[in-house]
């Protein structure tokens, strides 16, 4: 595990030592590719920057709104569609239907909407993540034993009963890799909104850096996107761990 | 079938909130005589839009009883359908948008000015550029060359014609492709483009990587060119008059001092844009007169007809306040 983690750094710092070459040899033009040298103290004299903060709050905010209202509605729905076999076959088109179309086709619907605000931005990042969702539940919800399912109405098991102790339990792993899925995705809408879009955060000063001509504190800031979604997807694991600890996937994650 | 709809519904239930939101997000109309009114400016992170900041600083607005919020939108086009909607109460543009805007019946109105260029040839916040080593001379010898625009069918290659014409060149024959400001300094350096046509502080990198100005276009379309508006829809204006007249009046003081105070207007462009201070103090700021070169605006109008921008003569005047 540590040689693993050992392993990783010396990737990631031969990485940076190719980043800060490149240029350096004038293989890239420095102008336009920095080397990582400038783009590390670009990314200090960011972090001096109260502005640089807040549209970091900005981003995480969106976020975690976005994949808030994205994994409750996906999971109530997933579950519900999921419980009743009509609904799910009554939904099942429309929902194949909305679900491949690309969120960013959104954009000019949400401009219109909201202008340049969070809110047109959570309009994004919601639909993407929302299907990311209620697909998985509605697979989770589908992968209820049969046997299982009989013993709990052969015990005459309420409606609310048999989603606490059947369905749930069965859906949670499920339901867990939307998320983490859904994450991800929402950091992605996050940061297209607003970028595009123009709303407060993380993408809109990447935005100003690029009419600034900017260019070591456009790289600073996309390296502090990609560490976000690290971060994002670090804790949606950690989660998945503490979560499910008690189901064989996660068990024999930790015997392997 | 009952189902069906329902699934359609909970899809609609999905974009409801939105729809319904706009409506009661108008917190410019909020009037009263003693209130203060919350404004949001819709405004592009550029140096043409110093005094808004500048006067925001000084209390022009706050003075009026104008809480004033900027949000930074990527581009003019965001900014007319957010005004339109009432997301925006004011927004900044440039003069070409907002005529065809006006042509294709957008209710906006103009209600003080944006920025100017600064007349002089050669010395301007723009410049038609090419490479150091470029065998063109003038905007005429552009002739079969491409040119690049930050977006087409606009005020660049309205201007850049202008430039092409003055020069004794043959418009026509210039090939514009779209690209945005900060790719243009790369594209020309790498000989995708043949010219580019820049605004501060991109003028500042191609003339750090070599290159040379070859007109001013914004100079040579018309004396002392205004580029940029100040405008709102014409449902603010019906609806809360009082507070588009405080506005004006507040923008105009902002303009006069920016203007008469270049310095100051110098030192805010680093507090919302991210160009670095060296390029700061080299770049040529626009002119910031408080009145309207309306003669200006219709040598726009009429170059955007000549150039079939427009579908029909535009009615300059209905889109400019009464002076």
């Amino acid at each position: 595990m540590r040689s693993r983690l050992g392993l990783g750094l010396v990737g990631l710092l031969g990485f940076g030592a190719l980043l800060e070459l490149a240029p350096r040899l004038g293989l890239v033009p420095s102008r336009y590719a920095p080397p990582s040298s400038r783009i590390v103290s670009a990314l200090v004299g960011e972090a001096r920057e109260a502005r640089f903060w807040s549209a970091l709050a900005d981003t995480l905010e969106t976020w975690a709104i976005g994949l808030g209202m994205a994994v409750g509605g996906g999971v109530v729905l997933g579950i519900l569609i999921g419980a009743l076999p009509l609904l799910r076959a009554a939904t099942a088109s429309t929902i194949e239907f909305l679900r491949p179309i690309p969120s960013v086709a959104l954009i000019p619907l949400a401009a219109v909407l909201y202008g340049a605000t969070i809110r047109s931005t959570l309009v994004l990042v919601v639909y993407a993540a929302f299907w990311q969702v209620l697909i998985q539940v509605l697979h989770g919800v589908a992968d209820v034993d049969p046997v299982a399912r009989d013993t709990a109405l052969a015990y005459r098991l309420g409606r609310w009963e048999r989603v606490r102790y059947l369905v749930w339990p069965t859906a949670l792993p499920y339901v867990v890799t939307g998320i983490r899925l859904a994450a991800s995705v929402a950091l992605i809408l996050a940061i297209t909104g607003e970028l595009i879009l123009g709303s407060p955060g993380l993408g809109q000063e990447i935005a100003v850096a690029q009419s600034s001509g900017a260019v070591p504190q456009l790289y600073a800031l996309v390296v502090v996107t990609g560490l976000v979604g690290v971060g994002a997807n670090l804790l949606a694991r950690a989660a998945e761990r503490r979560v499910l600890s008690w189901h064989p996937s996660v068990r024999g994650e930790a015997i392997a | 079938m009952r189902r069906k709809l329902a699934a359609l519904l909970f899809a609609a239930a999905l974009l409801a909130p939105t729809a319904c939101g706009s409506n009661n997000n108008n917190s410019g109309t909020a009037t009263g005589s003693g209130k203060t009114d919350k404004v949001t400016v819709g405004v592009i992170p550029i140096l043409d839009v110093a005094p808004i900041y500048l006067g925001k600083q000084k209390g022009f607005f706050s003075n009026r009883k104008i809480d004033l919020n900027l949000a930074l939108a990527q581009g003019g086009a965001a900014i007319v359908p957010a005004v339109v909607s009432g997301q925006y109460q004011f927004g900044f543009s440039n003069v070409i948008s907002l005529l065809l805007a006006q042509s294709r019946n957008v209710p906006v109105k103009v209600v003080c000015n944006g920025n100017n260029s600064t007349g002089v040839d050669g010395q301007d916040f723009a410049a038609l550029m090419v490479k150091g080593d470029s065998p063109i001379k003038s905007a005429k010898d552009l002739a079969g060359k491409t040119v690049a625009a930050n977006t087409l069918n606009n005020i660049v290659d309205t201007t850049v014609r202008a430039s092409v014409r003055k020069a004794g060149g043959d418009p026509k024959k210039v090939k514009f492709v779209e690209l945005p400001f900060p790719d243009q300094p790369a594209a020309l350096q790498a000989g995708r483009v043949d010219a580019v046509f820049v605004v501060e502080p991109f003028q500042q990198a191609v003339l750090a990587q070599g290159g040379r100005k070859i007109a001013s276009s914004y100079v040579d379309a018309a004396p002392n060119l205004t580029v940029a508006l100040y405008f709102t829809s014409n449902q603010l204006l019906r609806s809360n008059p009082d507070l588009v007249k405080r506005f004006t009046e507040a923008m105009q003081e902002s303009l006069k001092y920016a203007d008469e105070h270049p310095d100051e207007a110098r030192s805010i462009i680093g507090t919302y844009t991210k160009i670095t201070p060296d390029v700061i103090a080299k770049m040529t700021l626009p002119k910031w007169p408080s009145d309207i070169n309306r003669q200006a605006v219709q040598t726009l109008a009429d170059l955007a007809l000549g150039d079939s921008l427009l579908p029909k003569a535009a009615d300059v005047n209905a889109l400019l306040p009464s002076s």
